[in-house]
């Protein structure tokens, strides 16, 4: 009887999440269609919908989602790279760490925007001042945990290794690096999440191309129909490289135990 | 397969053996002072004493994780330089990597010895058998219980074919029952390989059931061996029958005689 009126309750909850959306994506549209929001200001879905469909159909929208992407990819590719150099060259040198603690410390406590004019003098419009830009978000995140994962490492772990005739290479190789993926993998959404947050500003304060170039340009013009149209397309965007990375942590992790978090979900 | 040493000769000599530890408020502890022991090649000698005793410093040296401040280590007659080439350690710890599974755990040791690949996946399969896991190889260890994980790390340890084995309480964290299958496992491969065994634990009767020499060591600090008892009950040994013998309760209580003052001041000096 309970597995045939309800045979997943996950169905209840996805109907749920989409009887959310319906409702208020008609509460706007009904709202704006009786004046009670003024379609100036706050368009309405049907246009929205309407304006994202041309993009796509004319394919103009293609470019700058390609060009996000790879902005994207780029930033997260360069910042984690370095983020892992130099977490690792920090955790296996005391000396280096305690030099530059305190600019490691200020460099991120820094709000990067301010970085944002200085990347378009040195590297122009293009990408390079989105990537750099994305960059110095990546950078930080990646860096601090791949430190932290290598000096986590338990001793006796390292011991154990050591008596199996481990060289210092193969200690890097078999623990530490595996050891810190860990961390750095944890932190995966947020760097990737970081890398997209670097590309859409950089395009938004100064750019040709990209989603981000997309939105202020409407903006420029007062098409408010233009703005949501493309915080639409990047919240697909978003949602498709959130999933991608899912897939890629559940794949790098599938040694991990289940968490209890994901048991009682 | 290496032959084992000839009987008699000497495995692991320790001679004046100092070891201190600078303590978080900047003094320093002696953790073992005068520390002599001799372990003949083939012999398993258990090493009991109180808590904090040093005991597991006195494996670090034999390990050559530690080095001594004073004194010697010498392993098979010659001294002991970095880490101990020729012996193995099965720590208290859980030290199996949880990103790899049973068999890739068991096969470290041949990877760092660069054997092939496909020949060290067999000999891990052969260890995992033997140690009774088959069947379990792709596990994580996760995904075994703390006995499975327990023999997993006794595979790992005996597949590098050690000289010496070193053992630092490694049933500590188990159940009662696994704990003596366990220590009969442990007793039948040794029967099997006669591998020199230095066991370290803080239980008298595992010390007796499993060695051929108990080591008593006193209360730290400056710790160090304060007896010796030759355990001549026969073999092979079945560890919970072995209990029940009258000479196993005699000598139990020998030991227990010396090693109740030490447990007394250990607990008298404890913080």
């Amino acid at each position: 009887m309970r597995s045939g009126s309800l045979p997943d309750p996950r169905w209840g909850l996805r109907a749920t999440q989409a009887a959310v959306f319906v409702l208020l994506v008609a509460a706007w549209e009904v709202a704006s269609r009786l004046r009670w929001l003024d379609p100036f200001f706050f368009s309405r879905p049907s246009s929205v919908a309407e304006r994202v469909a041309r993009w796509f159909a004319s394919g103009e929208v293609y470019v700058h989602i390609y060009v996000t992407s790879l902005e994207t990819l780029l930033a997260f590719l360069v910042g984690s790279l370095l983020g892992v150099g130099v977490g690792f060259a920090f955790a296996l040198s005391p000396a280096l760490s305690r030099v530059f603690d305190p600019y490691v410390k200020v460099a991120n406590a820094m709000p990067r925007i301010v970085l944002a004019p200085i990347f378009t003098l040195w590297f122009g419009l293009g990408i390079l001042s989105k990537v750099a830009f994305g960059v110095t978000l990546v950078f930080f995140v990646v860096f601090f945990n791949t430190y932290q994962g290598v000096r986590e490492v338990d001793r006796n772990v390292l011991n154990n290794a050591r008596m199996l005739g481990a060289t210092d290479r193969d200690l890097l190789r078999h623990v530490l690096l595996p050891s810190a993926l860990v961390w750095i993998l944890s932190s995966l959404h947020t760097s990737v999440g970081l890398a997209l947050v670097g590309a859409v500003v950089g395009e938004y304060l100064g750019s040709a191309r990209g989603l981000g170039y997309l939105i202020h340009q409407a903006e420029a013009l007062f098409d408010t129909t233009g703005v949501f149209a493309g915080l639409v397309v990047l919240a697909g965007f978003v949602l498709v490289v959130d999933l991608l990375v899912s897939s890629v942590e559940r794949h790098l992790l599938r040694w991990k135990p289940p968490s209890h978090v994901e048991e009682a979900l | 397969m290496r032959l084992a040493s000839p009987p008699g000769t000497c495995a692991v000599r320790l001679q004046g053996c100092r070891r201190s530890f600078r303590t978080p408020d900047g003094g320093v502890y002696v953790a073992l002072d005068g520390v002599d022991l001799e372990v003949r090649a083939g012999e398993f000698v258990a090493l009991v004493g109180p808590t904090g005793c040093g005991k597991s410093t006195l494996l670090n040296l034999v390990a050559g994780l530690l080095q001594p401040d004073a004194g010697r280590v010498e392993v098979f007659g010659s001294p002991l330089e970095g880490i101990n080439r020729r012996a193995s350690y099965l720590f208290q710890q859980d030290v199996l990597l949880p990103w790899k599974t049973a068999e890739e755990n068991v096969m470290l040791g041949l990877v760092f010895r660069r054997v092939p690949r496909e020949e060290a996946r067999r000999q891990a399969r052969a260890w995992l058998e033997r140690v009774g896991l088959r069947g379990f190889e792709n596990r994580y260890p996760h995904q075994l219980s703390g006995g499975m994980r327990k023999r997993v790390a006794l595979a790992q340890n005996l597949i590098v074919n050690p000289e010496i084995l070193l053992m630092d309480e490694p049933f500590a964290a188990l159940d009662v029952q696994t704990r003596q299958l366990m220590e009969n496992d442990l007793l039948r491969i040794w029967q099997e390989e006669r591998k020199t065994v230095l066991f370290v634990t803080h239980d008298l009767e595992e010390a007796i059931a499993l060695s051929d020499r108990v080591v008593v060591l006193s209360a730290g600090p400056a710790a160090r061996p304060v007896g010796e008892f030759p355990v001549e009950l026969p073999r092979p040994r079945d560890v919970t029958e072995v209990r029940l013998d009258p000479a196993f309760g005699e000598l139990f209580r020998r030991i227990w005689e010396l090693l109740r003052g030490e447990v007394l001041r250990a607990f008298r000096l404890a913080p």
